[in-house]
C-alpha cells in the first residue's frame, strides 16, 4: 500500500511544528526556560537508580549473604570488624557522621598546602555524565554533601585532592557543579605581574586565555604556571591551576595559550566544598 | 515493521538513547558520531506503513531533548524535518536503489549531527568527524543491508 504525500493541511502542521521547535530552543538558550524540568528529570534518574539498586542488587545481595552458613558470617564478620578497626585508624574518620567512608585527610592536605584556613565539607559525586565531558562543551556533576546544617553553598569552590574543580551554581535539589573546562566556566587567574580571564575550552583538562602582547609584561612560556586571582570572589588566591600548554597567535599582537589543569575530576567520587569566601 | 504502538515506540528511542550514550564516547576517538537514537527514529518512520501526524515527531522529538539532555527543541525540529522529508518521498524511495537510500541516511546522520554540533558544542565543531561519519554510515548500512539481503536464510518460502 503506497503512502500518501503530505497534504497542504499535513506541511502547515509541519510548519507549526518547526516554529514551536525553533521557540524552544531559543527559549532555552536565552532564558534556560527549562532547566526545572531537566533537574527534576535527572533528581528522578538518580532516585530511580538508588532505588533499584536497593531493590535489585542489595536484595540479591542480601538473599545470598543469608544463605550463607552462620559459621562463616560469624567469620566474616569478624575479619570486617577488623578491617573497620583498621580503617578507624587510618583514616581517622569521626563514626557517628554519614561520611564513614570518605578520605577528607588528602583534602585537607590540600588546603594546608595552599594555606587556605576555610572549613570545607566532604561530599560526594551523584551523577557526573563522563560522556558530556569526553566529548562536548558541557561540564558538570552533581554532587551531595554530607553537611548536616542548612548552609548555602552556591557559588562556594569544590576541590579534591588535585586542585580547584570548579564551583556550585544551583543548590535547589542536588549540587550541580559547573567545572572550569565549561565552555560557559570564565576564571581570573595569574602569573607574575600577568592577569587574564580563562574559559573553558570543552576540552577535559584544558583551559584558553587570549592576551595582548603590546598590554603584557613580558611573554608568556611553555610551561609556565598560572595561579588563581581571586578576583572574582569565588575561588582563592594564590592556588596553582595549570601550566601552559600550547601557544598560538589568533590575531596581531593577539595570543591564546592553552593551559593543561592539575585538577582532575575523575580523581575521587569525594569532593570537598569550601564554605562561601 | 510495519505498525509500531507509542509506548514501544518510545522504549525503542529510550533504549537506542542508551546504546548511544555507551558507544559516543569510544567513537568519537575514532572521530565517528553515531546517532542511533536518530537512525532509530528515521528507520521507523521510513517502515512505518502509514504517514505519522505531524505533532509526534515535535512530541517525541521533546522526549529525546529531555532524556539526551539536548536543548528542548533541537531534536523536536530535527525529528519533523525527518519527518516530513521520509513522507513527501516515501513513494519516490520505492524507485531508489539499497545505495541511495544509505546515502540518504547517512547523509541525514551528518546533517544531524552538523546541525547538534552547532547548538551544543560549537567550540568543537569538526568537519572531519563529519567526513568520517558520513563514510562509516554509508559502509555500515550498506553492510546491514547486505547481510538483510544476502544472509541465507533461516526459514523457507513456500511461494518461490
Amino acid at each position: 500500500m503506497s503512502r500518501v504525500a503530505p497534504t497542504s493541511g499535513s506541511k502547515l502542521l509541519y510548519l507549526l511544528c518547526i516554529c514551536i521547535s525553533g521557540l524552544f530552543i531559543y527559549m532555552d538558550l536565552n532564558y534556560k526556560s527549562f532547566e526545572g524540568i531537566k533537574h527534576t528529570y535527572k533528581s528522578f534518574v538518580v532516585s530511580s537508580n538508588y532505588f533499584l539498586k536497593l531493590v535489585t542488587v542489595d536484595l540479591v545481595t542480601d538473599l545470598h549473604q543469608m544463605t550463607k552458613q552462620k559459621s562463616q558470617l560469624i567469620a566474616e564478620n569478624k575479619k570486617l570488624k577488623l578491617e573497620l578497626d583498621n580503617s578507624y585508624l587510618d583514616n581517622f574518620i569521626i563514626s557517628n557522621d554519614s561520611k564513614f567512608f570518605a578520605d577528607d585527610q588528602s583534602i585537607q592536605n590540600f588546603l594546608n598546602l595552599n594555606k587556605i584556613t576555610k572549613t570545607f565539607h566532604l561530599a560526594k559525586i551523584d551523577y557526573f555524565d563522563a560522556e558530556q565531558f569526553l566529548c562536548c562543551s558541557k561540564h558538570r556533576f552533581f554532587i551531595e554533601t554530607f553537611n548536616p546544617h542548612d548552609l548555602d553553598f552556591l557559588d562556594s569552590p569544590v576541590i579534591n585532592k588535585t586542585g580547584i574543580l570548579g564551583q556550585i551554581i544551583n543548590t535547589k535539589s542536588i549540587y550541580e557543579v559547573l567545572l572550569l573546562t565549561d565552555t560557559s566556566h570564565v576564571m581570573p587567574i595569574f602569573s607574575g605581574n600577568n592577569f587574564c580571564n580563562a574559559r573553558g575550552s570543552g576540552n577535559p583538562g584544558l583551559i584558553k586565555c587570549t592576551f595582548n602582547s603590546l598590554i603584557w609584561e613580558g611573554s608568556v612560556e611553555i610551561g609556565q604556571e598560572f595561579f588563581s586571582s581571586g578576583m572574582g570572589g569565588v575561588y582563592p588566591k594564590g592556588v596553582l591551576i595549570g601550566e601552559v600548554s600550547d601557544i598560538r597567535e589568533i590575531e596581531e599582537n593577539i595570543f591564546e595559550f592553552d593551559i593543561n589543569l592539575k585538577a582532575n575530576p575523575l580523581d575521587s567520587n569525594v569532593v570537598g566544598v569550601i564554605e562561601n569566601l | 515493521m510495519k505498525k509500531i504502538g507509542l509506548f514501544k515506540f518510545l522504549l525503542i528511542i529510550f533504549l537506542a538513547n542508551i546504546v548511544e550514550s555507551f558507544f559516543a564516547p569510544y567513537l568519537i576517538k575514532a572521530f565517528i558520531s553515531f546517532p542511533i537514537t536518530f537512525l532509530a527514529y528515521s528507520l521507523t518512520i521510513y517502515n512505518s506503513s502509514k504517514n505519522i501526524n505531524p505533532f509526534a515527531p515535535l512530541m517525541i522529538g521533546f522526549f529525546v531533548d529531555l532524556i539526551s539532555d539536548t536543548p528542548f527543541g533541537l531534536n523536536a525540529l530535527l525529528f519533523c524535518l525527518m519527518s516530513y522529508t521520509i513522507n513527501s518521498y516515501s513513494n519516490t524511495f520505492k524507485l531508489f536503489s539499497y545505495i541511495q537510500i544509505c546515502i540518504f541516511f547517512s547523509a541525514s546522520a551528518v546533517f544531524y549531527v552538523g546541525f547538534k554540533y552547532l547548538f551544543i558544542n560549537l567550540e568543537n565543531f569538526s568537519y572531519l568527524v563529519l567526513l568520517v561519519s558520513f563514510i562509516f554510515n554509508t559502509f555500515l548500512f550498506m553492510f546491514i543491508a547486505m547481510v538483510k539481503n544476502y544472509f541465507p536464510s533461516m526459514s523457507i518460502n513456500y511461494y518461490e
